[in-house]
């Protein structure tokens, strides 16, 4: 789709490879295919199919510099932390053992630490450097990561908290290896603030979550970063036979964010659940971009995103289904909902099906509109204020996303960044 | 017992597979300036559209042959293409005895022969037919009827003589010729096509239509439709094809465009059945049409019909512009794939005007190895107030080899806008075919039953005589196809 090589690219090619460290536990195969795409493809701009909506490339029109191993020590993490939860903390991508808690019951580490065995079987196997520009910007680059391995049955959500920290023009590029080994259970929360006045950062997060037969993984994200931070947040899961992956997005903060959720139903009776709920004001962009891959029969996948736009903002859906030959008796379901509150906000929604197989029950649906008048009426005319019935029926629009939090502490956290974020 | 229908199927040949003798006109192999010049000259056109037609082709040259839709193919060679070929013209022809008996042969062959068409509406047909026969239109009928109400409906050649000031005025409104690749291409080599004028206040008294039939082998055929409604005026418009067997592919990239103006109903009906390559996917018509119409004025409807069963290769979005307030944009589609057959079709609404509303209902059915794709536009431009969009898009997939797939972008700038769209992919369901095989209905027929009650909410919206023609083709094209 892109035909020429941007000098942008090349640009940041050649700053982070002679800055950059030598990254010992990427597979060398893998940085070479990544920086190798890199080179041919470059950072996609609207022309990209997957990124009509969302352009990247003018992000890239400034001077970055990597920033992983650098950040001020003085971090006001603590009121981010979630009680009852093991939160471990993650500054500019790097783990800091000293600033989380201990983990019990499960495995946690640096990628650098991580047992060598287990990454050459999983690392770098999920995220396809040939297929998309960020998983191939991180490949090559990323300097630090965390690595989690579940066994059994994890009693406390894992809360992994990602500040990024930086007074410059800032690229990180974190990387994150999970995994869920037979009939482990775990909820995973992983939540993204800022720190520091850069002009600009640039967060280029991976993560690969590789769930087990019959693992449970619940997720939750919570995206609150500042508003001079771009995030795309790829995300690669692979579920195996009686897996359930399950995973909720929300999206208040950052200037331009992109989350790419790839799931694979990798073998039979698989199971994902998308969800995702976003606020946008000002001039913000949030584009998730969802791709389910169902491989193998008898798998279920469903999927709700939910948006709101005010002032100049844009939100983007665009969710893909994708049944393979072999996945008879595949079920999926997909629904994007989205309310324009201006006149100068957009909506772009792309929900799509790709069906090879003939015995499946797939179905989308989308609408996007405006608050409902005659609710609207209801409530004005049993004296409730026009601004806090739309207030209301905003709340109530958002409440079937929010309910699903099923961690107490953090359902609070999102509801108070919500009523805030309106 | 499935398996033999399937085989049985796939074994039938292409029953309006055929070729007919009449000496043609050629142009040589090839494209450039000169075969342009030689095309215009050909046709006695004025300068202007000379010009035209060479601007459209510089800016051509300039352009890549897009590669997003869902589709693979062969790239055509586009200097391996006859661009004009017209059959040997007799100087005047005043009924139907003076046609080239080869010609009406060949109609008759496609079941849709003049005669026949006058004789199953009786003496007086209310069928106009403009029957186009390679590139050049070759007969024309009715139009003293319609000459009577004011209402021009003739090939575009004649038009661009006889009426240049409305082909100057309207030409390329729509589609421009820098629109897309094949859009420029048509604009530079067009042979000939349909223009359609109704004046103001007219309500055209009967349904016109156009046959087209590409029959020279290895000509491309470039037709070019352009429909203008005036004031609070109404035409229904049928388009309807089949193609002789061919084995090496054939272009076809035709342009049509709709302009509505204030209180104007344009009614477009399709039924395309040309041939669809051979069960190995050999031949087969390449289909890339631009299709759009504008709503320029308040309270205009434009609403389009599509029975898409046949060609190797469809890439196809007929489309609404709504400018004016309170303009209602529709589509209607049925698309079949079976065999080797892709299809890439879809529609864009573009809401501009306030109050405007769209409707689009897409039913797609593929089978053997076959892709069937719906992609489809509605882009709600900011101060469309009010703007209300509906969409469906149900795909049926019969047999586990086949693909279907859908991509809706839905674009929204306003936050008055109401935008719904929904989409559903499944089989034919094993409790309706139990039910009708517990009645004695066999399966073939069953199938039959289900697929067309399933397209039904299309198949009503066309016109009578076509309705029948596309419940035939369905049967035709799905014969078979699951057990």
């Amino acid at each position: 789709m892109i035909d020429t090589k941007t000098n942008i690219t090349q640009t940041i090619i050649d700053s982070l490879s002679t800055s950059g460290n030598k990254v010992s536990f990427m597979p060398d195969a893998s940085v070479l295919d990544a920086v190798r795409f890199l080179e041919e493809k470059g950072i996609p701009n609207a022309k990209h199919e997957e990124y009509k909506y969302c352009n990247l490339e003018a992000v890239f029109r400034r001077d970055f510099k990597s920033i992983s191993n650098q950040f001020s020590s003085q971090l006001g993490v603590a009121g981010h932390k979630l009680a009852g939860c093991i939160n471990l903390v993650l500054v500019n991508g790097t783990y800091h053992a000293e600033l989380s808690d201990k983990a019990e019951g499960i495995t946690v580490s640096t990628l650098h630490e991580a047992d060598k065995a287990i990454l050459a079987k999983h690392l770098s196997r999920y995220a396809d450097v040939n297929a998309d520009a960020f998983v191939a910007m991180n490949t090559a680059f990323c300097s630090s990561g965390l690595f989690i391995h579940i066994r059994g049955v994890a009693e406390k959500p894992i809360h992994i908290l990602n500040v990024i920290s930086a007074n410059g023009i800032s690229l990180v590029n974190p990387r994150q290896l999970i995994i869920a080994e037979k009939n482990a259970e775990a909820t995973l929360i992983e939540s993204f603030i800022s720190e520091g006045d850069a002009p600009a950062v640039f967060h280029n997060h991976l993560t690969e979550i590789f769930v087990d037969e019959n693992a449970k993984i619940k997720s939750y994200r919570l995206q609150q970063e500042g508003s001079k931070v771009t995030q795309v947040n790829t995300t690669e899961a692979i579920v195996k036979r009686y897996g359930n992956y399950t995973t909720n997005t929300f999206t208040f903060g950052g200037s331009l964010v992109r989350n790419n959720l790839h799931v694979v139903l990798a073998d039979d009776h698989g199971e994902a659940h998308l969800n995702g709920l976003f606020v946008t004001g000002g001039s913000q962009l949030v584009d998730n971009h969802t791709l389910v891959d169902h491989q193998k029969p008898n798998c279920e996948s469903n999927e709700l995103y939910k948006g709101i736009a005010k002032d100049k903002s844009t939100g983007i859906f665009n969710g893909k289904i994708f049944v393979r030959k072999d996945a008879q008796k595949t079920n999926a379901y997909q629904s994007s909902k989205n309310i324009l509150l201006s006149d100068d906000a957009t909506i772009n929604t792309k929900p799509q099906l790709e069906i090879y197989a003939d015995d499946v029950k797939c179905s989308h649906g989308t609408s996007t509109g405006k608050v409902d008048e005659n609710a609207l009426f209801y409530l004005k005319a049993r004296g409730i204020g026009d601004a806090s019935a739309r207030r209301l029926l905003l709340q109530a629009f958002a409440q079937e996303l929010i309910e699903k939090v099923e961690v107490e502490v953090l359902q609070e956290r999102i509801l108070y960044l919500f009523e805030k974020a309106l | 017992m499935a398996n033999e229908i399937l085989e049985e199927h796939i074994q039938s040949e292409y029953k309006w597979g055929f070729s007919t003798n009449i000496e043609a006109d050629e142009a040589p192999k090839g494209l450039n300036e000169d075969i342009i010049r030689f095309i215009s000259k050909k046709k006695n056109e004025p300068e202007w559209l000379l010009e035209y037609r060479l601007k459209a082709y510089r800016n051509w040259l300039n352009m890549v042959e897009p590669s997003w839709a869902h589709v693979t193919y062969k790239k055509p060679d586009f200097q391996d293409i006859i661009y004009y070929s017209a059959p040997k013209q007799k100087p005047e022809i005043k009924s139907l005895d003076e046609v080239d008996p080869e010609l009406l042969k060949t109609f008759e062959k496609l079941g849709i022969s003049l005669e026949e068409q006058k004789r199953l509406t009786g003496v007086q047909s209310n069928i106009a037919v403009d029957a186009v026969f390679d590139s050049i239109s070759v007969k024309t009928t009715f139009r003293e009827t319609l000459a009577e109400k004011g209402i021009i409906f003739c090939s575009f050649s004649e038009a661009v003589q006889e009426h240049p000031e409305l082909i100057k005025k309207y030409m390329g409104m729509v589609v421009p010729h820098t629109d897309n690749f094949y859009a420029a291409l048509n604009a530079a080599v067009f042979s000939d096509g349909s223009f359609c004028y109704i004046p103001k206040g007219v309500r055209c008294p009967m349904e016109l239509s156009t046959y087209f039939r590409i029959n020279a082998s290895g000509t491309g055929q470039f037709e070019r439709t352009l429909i203008v409604a005036d004031e609070d005026s109404y035409v229904s418009y049928l388009e309807g094809c089949t193609a002789p067997q061919r084995d090496e592919n054939q272009l076809h990239a035709a342009v049509v465009e709709i302009v509505a103006h204030k209180n104007a109903e344009v009614k477009y009906s399709t039924v395309q059945n040309w041939y669809p390559g051979d069960k190995d996917g050999k031949g087969g018509i390449y289909n890339f049409v631009t299709k759009r119409g504008i709503c320029l004025e308040d309270n205009a409807k434009i609403s389009w019909t599509q029975v898409e069963t046949g060609s190797a290769v469809t890439w196809k979005y007929p489309s609404v512009i709504l400018k004016g307030d309170n303009t209602v944009g529709e589509f209607y589609s049925v698309a079949v794939t079976n065999n080797h057959q892709q299809a890439d079709t879809g529609t864009k609404m573009i809401h501009i005007g306030k109050n405007t509303r769209s409707t689009i209902i897409s039913k797609g059915i593929s089978a053997g190895v076959s892709n069937n794709s719906y992609r489809g536009l509605v882009q709600i431009r900011k101060g469309a107030a009010n703007a209300r969009n509906f969409s469906q898009c149900d795909s049926l997939l019969m047999g586990d080899t086949c693909g279907a797939h859908t991509f809706p972008y839905i674009e929204i700038k306003d936050k008055s806008a109401v935008v719904e769209h929904e989409a559903t992919t499944s089989k034919i369901g094993e409790d309706q075919l139990f039910y009708c095989k517990q009645r004695g209905i066999d399966t073939e027929k069953a199938i039959g039953l289900i697929v067309n009650g399933y397209c039904k909410e299309v198949l009503n919206k066309l016109p009578m005589e076509f309705a029948v023609e596309a419940q035939k083709l369905l049967a035709i094209s799905l014969e078979g196809s699951v057990g």
